[in-house]
């Protein structure tokens, strides 16, 4: 396919970049440095969360790109943005999904700042082979320059993303009203801003979506789900318990995608950039889809766990941190008897 | 599997949720926000054994009557405990009650032994005593009370009961083993809205009716908020089908409700209007305080989720269905809601959890449901929380029926109904002047449904009858169906709508019947009126006894202090006159007869315990009474014009 007219004008990309800030503000002003602190006080679940994140997350990219056969650019934007840290929107997401509310917010906090270090090392990882694709191409065409990825710039626009981070938090603390408002504006601006970039990519490049390979559609489907799949089924692996199961699934699958538009925008020039800003837009949009449906079914089938763990929280909130809530026999499956979390032993407060 | 406890009497419920559930919290008590007392299901069962042996010491024979005279707090449930363990029955009032109530309850159900809360009681019982010949034992909850000579503490009796019990006395056991279905559960006395006290006889089996038979999927991980007077037979219910699942019962205060809320999470909650009436209240008005951009999200969340949940409603069949609708038009109107809900589904989604759940949380976020009963709940209000998603389940009953008749349900939640009867239930809709049966009945278009009339109920549930009152039993009470009083039909959908109390019914001069609640309601939604009851039976026209709200009269710049302040003041008059026209008019689809033609500003609201029923609601002939005077002076005008 050919990508021979540019995906956004100026206009667009300025509403992108505020769109951007907008979110990051939200993000920030609902952070609170206790929540930086919480990272380092229970370091086993980020932890984990963490191999799941930037362990997983960029070997799932990788694969779909590598076995869907994707074309290059395309595969380069799957990767980047399998490499992404969290974003506020798998916050709401675990919070509705019945999961911990807690750790979430860790893992998005923890890999917010840790992608500044593995994004690069990760891309110089995933990327050769489709570097060289696009080098060749390029050598081939005429004017023999070589694709690098520019890591110097990702760096530097990850930097730029905790500008306004660091902002919303100094707002929360400034002004609560204003930061909730904040917070409560941003998903709706980037429900908005979204749409408005698929409306007119219709409009403007009506073909761009029949254009687009099949592949390509599988893959920005596909990487969100396979996300949630094996982040879930990971950190059983690793001894979870079902709440924060919901979470590291949610936080694994869902990325922040603001910082793949800026990351792409400001590091990434053509022939490549619109291909790959094509993808983060779809990837971005499926995404909502996607995670709402699977929201859906982790708040039914963790109606039951989530109740008991509920329940504790608030025993131990009430008749002290020591207090010890026995069911009876047959009630809780065998599984949960063994959690913590769960009211057959004193446990910590929890989100 | 089935954790759920099903006997035959409240005595072996007690029994079997001590052995089921043991050592699960089964009832809570504040002792700061966040610092609560526990009693676990076995505790609580050991100790109601040693109390009910101690009151058996005192002589308390099986089928006595023993009296429990208090507000909220253990030692009732404890003392409950006592009273079904040892095969007795209750008699329970709070301690908002008059010498005199006090006295003709106690003489009238024939008690000897009686439970009071505090040491203020415990000597107005010592000052009635000599006109209470029976009156033997008086125990006194209260532990700083100063026990007076010849009543005891409830410590002493417990203590009494517990040294028996260690040396091996097992005659409560021997009691709970003859309690009989058709047993005396509970023996109520209801002020109620109309004239002297009546005895109603509740049996175990109409305890045990209700316990069974209640809509709800709750189970141990429940936390249920205690909030209405205990001894009200609504909130004992609840607390008895919690007990049937294992749930916890956490007693709160309407004055530490909304902190109670949000610390205790509850997942249901026996409710009455008023508390639904005050957190809208709060809750609008935090939404008019918060920054405007969040107030325009409030309002975009909440109209998305209007069309959202009523095209729901509709598709599910689940709207108020007043009217037989014919197939070709729920054919015609079926896709319209089928493409409003889709359409809406996805930004309903959004706001919903980005500006809703936050309203939740206000009242913990966990509610799976709330019964609301006691009182009509105002349309607006049912609405607003049913929007937000907080499940305001509207319940009919009385105390008569122990007290359950009908109930929404999470699968049956159609707003302005109270929901289907009860699954054992039997209703009938009777022309109140002919004695016709309205519905069901056959020969009438769809079997009776959408007409009006009295309310008639034959069930598990209904009361053995007023107790030593056969005449009174009698005429409420034929062939098993009870008269309810109250007006009301059936709707398309089976569901009970109420329409109005039959005797609360406003008959003017002109031969008009005018139903005075819906009007009520009607105007209360203007927030410069606090309360309103209308009058004007035999009178010319429609009158109102009026109570201003003062914060709203504040908030416009009005500088009153008091009511009674804002009463003289004629401003207030003309604000409210206007209010009320606002409200009432022609143009809202009220007839002309329904106007309200003048009225009277008071100068004291309406209180508890005088005007209003422990469920807020108006005892409109003591309303009546109290404010003859002002009545009539209402009416003067119409005398002198003629």
């Amino acid at each position: 396919m050919e990508f021979n007219t540019q995906l956004l004008y100026n206009h667009d990309q300025a509403l992108l970049a505020i769109m951007i800030f907008v979110i990051m503000l939200g993000m920030g002003a609902s952070l609170t440095v206790d929540d930086f602190k919480a990272v380092v006080r229970k370091p086993r679940g980020v932890f984990i969360g963490f191999l799941s994140q930037f362990g997983l997350m960029p070997l799932i990219a990788f694969t779909l790109a590598t076995v869907l056969n994707f074309p290059p650019a395309f595969a380069i934007s799957l990767i980047l943005i399998g490499c992404l840290p969290g974003g506020t929107t798998s916050n709401m997401f675990t919070y509705f999904s019945r999961g911990s509310v807690a750790l979430s917010i860790s893992m998005t906090t923890a890999s917010t700042i840790l992608a500044l270090l593995m994004m690069p090392i990760l891309l110089k990882l995933y990327t050769g082979g489709f570097i060289n694709q696009i080098t060749a191409s390029l050598q081939a065409s005429d004017s023999g320059a070589e694709f690098v990825i520019p890591t110097g710039n990702i760096i530097s626009s990850l930097v730029m993303i905790l500008v306004p981070v660091a902002l919303g938090m100094w707002l929360k603390r400034k002004s609560p009203d204003w930061a909730k408002t904040a917070e409560d504006t941003a998903g709706f601006v980037a429900i908005l801003v979204i749409l408005y970039l698929l409306g007119t990519a219709f409009i403007r490049h009506g073909g761009l979506f029949a254009q687009t390979p099949w592949q390509v559609y599988v893959g920005a489907v596909g990487l969100g789900l396979s996300g949630f799949l094996f982040g879930y089924w990971f950190s059983r692996l690793l001894g979870m318990f079902p709440i924060f199961q919901r979470a590291v699934s949610l936080e694994t699958g869902i990325q922040n995608g603001p910082v793949s538009f800026a990351v792409i925008l400001l590091s990434f020039a053509e022939p490549v950039q619109s291909q790959m800003l094509w993808l983060a837009i779809l990837y971005s949009t499926f995404i909502v889809m996607t995670s709402s449906f699977i929201t859906l079914y982790y708040r039914n089938t963790g109606k039951f766990d989530y109740n008991i763990h509920k329940n504790t929280v608030i025993h131990n909130r009430l008749f002290g941190s020591d207090y010890v809530t026995h069911y009876p026999e047959g009630f809780l499956p065998a599984r949960l008897l063994k959690d913590p979390s769960q009211g057959s032993s004193p446990s910590q407060r929890r989100g | 599997m089935d954790f759920r406890i099903k006997t035959s009497n409240i005595a072996l419920l007690y029994k079997g949720a001590a052995e089921q559930f043991n050592s699960l919290p089964a009832f809570a008590t504040r002792e700061s926000a966040l610092k609560w007392k526990p009693v676990s299901y076995k505790e609580l069962y050991e100790q109601g054994l040693n109390l009910a042996t101690g009151i058996i010491e005192l002589g308390v024979k099986a089928r006595d009557h023993v009296g429990l005279f208090g507000d909220n707090r253990f030692e009732w449930i404890l003392s409950d405990y006592a009273v079904q363990l040892s095969g007795a029955a209750d008699v329970p009032r709070g301690r908002d009650l008059s010498d005199e109530e006090l006295y003709y309850i106690i003489d009238h159900a024939g008690i000897e032994v009686a439970f009071v809360e505090t040491e203020k009681l415990q000597n107005r019982l010592f000052a009635l005593k000599n006109r209470l010949p029976d009156l033997r034992e008086i125990i006194v909850y209260d532990p700083k009370a100063k026990i007076a000579q010849g009543a005891k503490s409830l410590a002493e009796v417990y203590a009494l009961g517990e040294s028996l019990r260690e040396k091996g006395d097992r005659r409560a056991e021997e009691r709970i083993e003859n309690i009989k279905p058709d047993d005396l559960f509970t023996l109520i006395y209801t002020s109620g809205t109309t004239g002297t006290p009546k005895g109603v006889m509740l049996t175990h089996a109409n305890m045990i009716s209700q316990v069974n038979t209640l809509p709800g999927d709750h189970n141990m991980n429940d936390r249920v908020l205690s909030v209405l007077p205990i001894w009200h037979i609504f909130e004992r219910v609840v607390e008895m089908y919690t007990i049937s699942f294992g749930g916890c019962t956490y007693y709160s205060s309407i004055s530490n409700l909304g902190e109670d809320m949000r610390n205790i999470e509850p997942t249901f909650m026996a409710s009455a209007p008023r508390l639904w009436e005050k957190l809208h209240e709060r809750i609008i008005k935090n939404i008019k305080a918060s920054h405007p951009v969040r107030q325009i999200l409030f309002h975009i969340a909440y109209f998305l989720s209007r069309q959202y949940t009523v095209s729901q409603y509709y598709m599910t069949n689940k709207y108020l269905k007043l009217k037989h609708e014919p197939i070709w038009k729920r054919v015609l109107f079926m896709p319209f809601h089928f493409l409003r809900w889709t359409l809406v589904v996805p930004w309903y989604g959004f706001f919903n959890a980005a500006v809703l759940e936050r309203i939740r949380l206000g009242a913990g976020g966990s509610l799976k449901a709330t019964i609301s009963g006691g009182g009509a709940l105002p349309m607006h209000i049912d609405r607003f929380f049913n929007f937000v998603g907080i499940p305001v389940l509207e319940g009919y009953g009385m105390t008569e029926t122990s007290p359950v008749i009908s109930c929404r349900s999470n699968d049956n939640l159609v707003l302005g109904t109270v929901g289907p009867p009860l699954s054992d239930t039997e209703i009938q809709i009777v022309d109140p002047e002919t004695e016709a049966i309205i519905y069901p009945n056959a020969k009438r278009a769809h079997n009776g449904k959408g007409l009006r009339g009295e309310i008639w109920v034959k069930g598990p549930q209904v009361m053995k009858g007023y107790y030593r009152e056969p005449e009174l039993t009698q005429s409420t009470l034929v062939d098993g169906w009870l008269r309810t009083g109250d007006l009301g039909m059936m709707t398309h959908n089976n569901c009970l709508k109420i329409l109005g109390r039959s005797k609360a019914t406003i008959v003017l001069s002109s031969g008009e019947n005018v139903e005075p609640e819906p009007l009520e309601m009607k105007i209360l939604q203007s927030s410069y009126i606090e309360q309103i009851m209308l009058v004007g039976q035999d009178r010319k026209f429609l009158g109102a006894l009026v109570v201003p709200s003062l914060n709203e009269f504040r908030q416009v710049g009005f500088t009153e202090k008091t009511v009674k302040d804002l009463s003289e003041n004629p401003a207030t008059y003309h604000k409210i006159k206007e209010e009320i026209r606002l409200m009432v008019s022609a143009s809202n689809g009220f007839k002309k007869y329904e106007q309200i033609r003048d009225f009277k500003i008071l100068s004291d609201s309406f209180q508890v315990g005088h005007e209003l029923t422990n469920l807020f609601k108006l005892k409109r002939h003591v309303v009546s009474d109290k404010f003859g005077h002002v009545i009539n002076d209402l009416f003067s005008k119409e005398l002198t014009k003629n």
